[in-house]
């Protein structure tokens, strides 16, 4: 009688209750996975591009425009290597159900910044050439089908044309792809030139510019010498990193970081209770056997060892099951919101946060039952009434 | 040379604490049983057997006096030490079997064996052994639910015995049982004594049952009446 086979079938006494609390601890840890994945993408550290890439925007707010002339004051700064710039179409296609991360980009030198689109050069060039031309994600292409040289209705939700429509007529002249075939395949660029013509309003204004800074120069200098060339105009501006203005962006929603934190801690403190008192319970009804048990020898600690790994086994198992179901979720959400907040994904590190939690929920939850089991009295639990 | 395992009961005083009541149990009391007896602790509820038990056992510690099992005094020793010595030389049997329903008869047999180096086949031999002596073989792989009240108690009894321990305290071990198997189990408790010279101590209220026993203590007539006596007064 191995004492490990003791523990497993004591834990599967009770299926219903144990598959109850075991499906509690996996709802929790799915959910601290997914969000530590979400919260990976907050805090993960810069990229070797985007850590060379800044972007500038409104400093009220990233909805108001600023003037394109902004790209050329930028360039003329030291320490700036390339200057683009981009404004936020929005878009779908046919219904607003099929939403499309549409771009209006400087098509001159926008792709030069952003390397990470591999386009062939003469699609490339065919695009900027074609005034109404698109560059297309691959996975987009997969999607609708699309090949070069199709015709490709897009609408806007924000932006009305001159004949006072919000249809705009696209020509797909370039399809690109990235090297981790990740999300960011789904994305749609065209020519900002021709945004600015055909839109009825806000002419010779952009959302953001990013620029290429060199090897040599120092990210916060350069920061702070083009936010200081605006600042005394009509549109003064904020620049951040890439990565930060990400973040922000993410966050305009909502502090994600301070409601993970405040999920997690809500919901482990749910989660102890809940196994807390399921050992409590298991423990109770066992009292006779462990009065047994310690009558034959076994010693309180041996006892406790054994609480200790059942509520281990239970924890672990919700734990494992719920951290794979969490992965396989990042895995898909990674996919198709990449564009929205890159950088969704579990770092491996959290899974040694999962096991050090398992370990200290298990030891506390062993706590209670452990004080009974010390305190239990044999006499007094098996005692005959004679 | 037979081996010493006499239980000595030595000036015994047990009480405890009822709300604001102290209840003796036990005041100066006396009692030695030899190695290779079968002794049968008799008397009304109330009048402290289990206790005795439970004091021979070391499961409980008296107010005062000394509890000497062969030439070791047990009511001082640390837990742990206790613990383990209970594991060498005791066996249990009590009314209920306490059985684990997780566990096979085998399995439960095999139990207290995990607390001592024999390995796997080893406790496996051991264990279908001790169930082989209370006739309980062809059974060794049913579960308790599966069991009759009778040869659950036989399995307890063999787990009792598997660790080979010099005394067998039985607590009511035919309480639960019907005439005829409580006969069954008396008559096994009486050949571990007589081919195999464990010494075992009985508490009993049927009469039937005592007469198993090579002796017979009741209390009733042994000492006193229990007395109830106000916190704080001098026994």
């Amino acid at each position: 009688m191995n004492l490990l086979i003791l523990v497993w079938r004591n834990s599967f006494r009770k299926k219903v209750r144990f598959g109850l609390t075991c499906t509690s601890v996996m709802v929790a840890f799915f959910l601290f996975t997914t969000l530590s994945g979400v919260n990976h993408a907050l805090t993960s550290s810069v990229s070797n591009s985007n850590q060379y890439r800044l972007m500038t925007s409104h400093k009220i707010s990233l909805t108001q425009s600023l003037p394109i002339n902004y790209k050329q004051k930028i360039s003329a700064l030291p320490g700036v290597k390339k200057v683009s710039y981009a404004s936020w179409f929005g878009g779908f296609y046919q219904n607003e159900k099929n939403q499309l991360p549409v771009t209006a980009v400087d098509h001159e030198t926008y792709f030069d910044l952003f390397d990470e689109y591999h386009i062939p050069t003469e699609q490339l060039t065919q695009w900027k050439n074609t005034r109404t031309g698109i560059v297309i994600g691959q996975s987009l292409a997969d999607k609708y089908g699309w090949k070069i040289g199709d015709k490709v209705p897009l609408s806007s939700s924000i932006w009305m044309n001159k004949s006072g429509s919000f249809n705009w007529s696209f020509t797909v002249s370039a399809i690109y792809q990235t090297a981790d075939h990740s999300g960011t395949n789904n994305k749609v660029f065209f020519q900002h030139a021709y945004f600015d013509k055909g839109r009825a309003y806000a002419r010779n204004s952009m959302s953001w510019l990013s620029t290429e800074i060199t090897d040599k120069a120092n990210v916060d200098d350069v920061i702070v010498a083009i936010d200081k060339l605006f600042i005394h105009t009509n549109s003064p501006t904020r620049t951040t990193t890439e990565q930060v203005f990400i973040k922000e962006r993410a966050q305009q929603f909502v502090d994600m970081a301070m409601v993970i934190n405040l999920v997690v801690i809500a919901v482990f403190f749910t989660l102890l209770l809940i196994v807390c008192n399921t050992m409590i319970q298991t423990i109770r009804e066992r009292n006779n056997e462990s009065a047994m048990m310690k009558a034959l020898g076994f010693s309180s600690l041996s006892l406790i060892q054994g609480v200790y790994l059942e509520s281990l086994l239970l924890l672990g198992l919700g734990a494992f099951f719920g951290s794979l179901l969490a992965y396989l979720l990042i895995a898909v959400v990674g996919q198709n919101f990449n564009d929205f907040l890159p950088g969704i994904s579990i770092a491996p590190n959290h899974y040694l946060t999962v096991f050090a939690l398992v370990n200290i929920a298990a030891a506390f939850c062993s706590a209670f039952p452990a004080v009974a089991i010390k305190r239990l009295v044999i006499s007094e639990t098996l005692g005959g009434q004679a | 040379m037979k081996s010493n395992h006499n239980i000595t009961l030595k000036n015994i005083n047990k009480s405890y604490q009822k709300g604001t009541n102290t209840v003796v149990v036990h005041d100066n009391f006396n009692l030695t049983i030899e190695s290779g007896e079968f002794v049968a602790l008799m008397g009304p509820s109330g009048l402290g057997k289990s206790t005795l038990l439970h004091l021979m056992g070391g499961l409980d510690q008296p107010t005062q006096g000394e509890v000497i099992i062969g030439t070791q005094r047990i009511d001082n020793l640390k837990q742990a030490s206790l613990t383990q010595w209970r594991a060498e030389n005791i066996g249990f049997v009590f009314q209920s079997h306490h059985l684990l329903p997780v566990l096979s008869a085998q399995g439960n047999v095999e139990l207290p064996l995990a607390l001592t180096p024999l390995n796997k086949k080893q406790r496996q031999a051991h264990a279908s052994y001790a169930l082989e002596l209370v006739g309980m073989s062809e059974r060794a792989n049913h579960y308790p639910k599966e069991l009759s009240g009778g040869q659950e108690q036989r399995v307890a009894i063999a787990r009792a015995i598997v660790s080979d321990p010099h005394i067998l305290l039985c607590d009511e071990p035919t309480g639960n049982l019907d005439r005829k198997t409580a006969d069954e189990i008396l008559a096994l408790l009486t050949q571990l004594n007589r081919d195999f010279g464990k010494t075992i101590v009985m508490v009993t209220h049927d009469k039937k049952a005592a007469d198993y026993a090579s002796r017979v203590i009741n209390l009733e007539s042994y000492i006193f009446e229990p007395k109830n006596i106000e916190v704080g007064e001098q026994l």
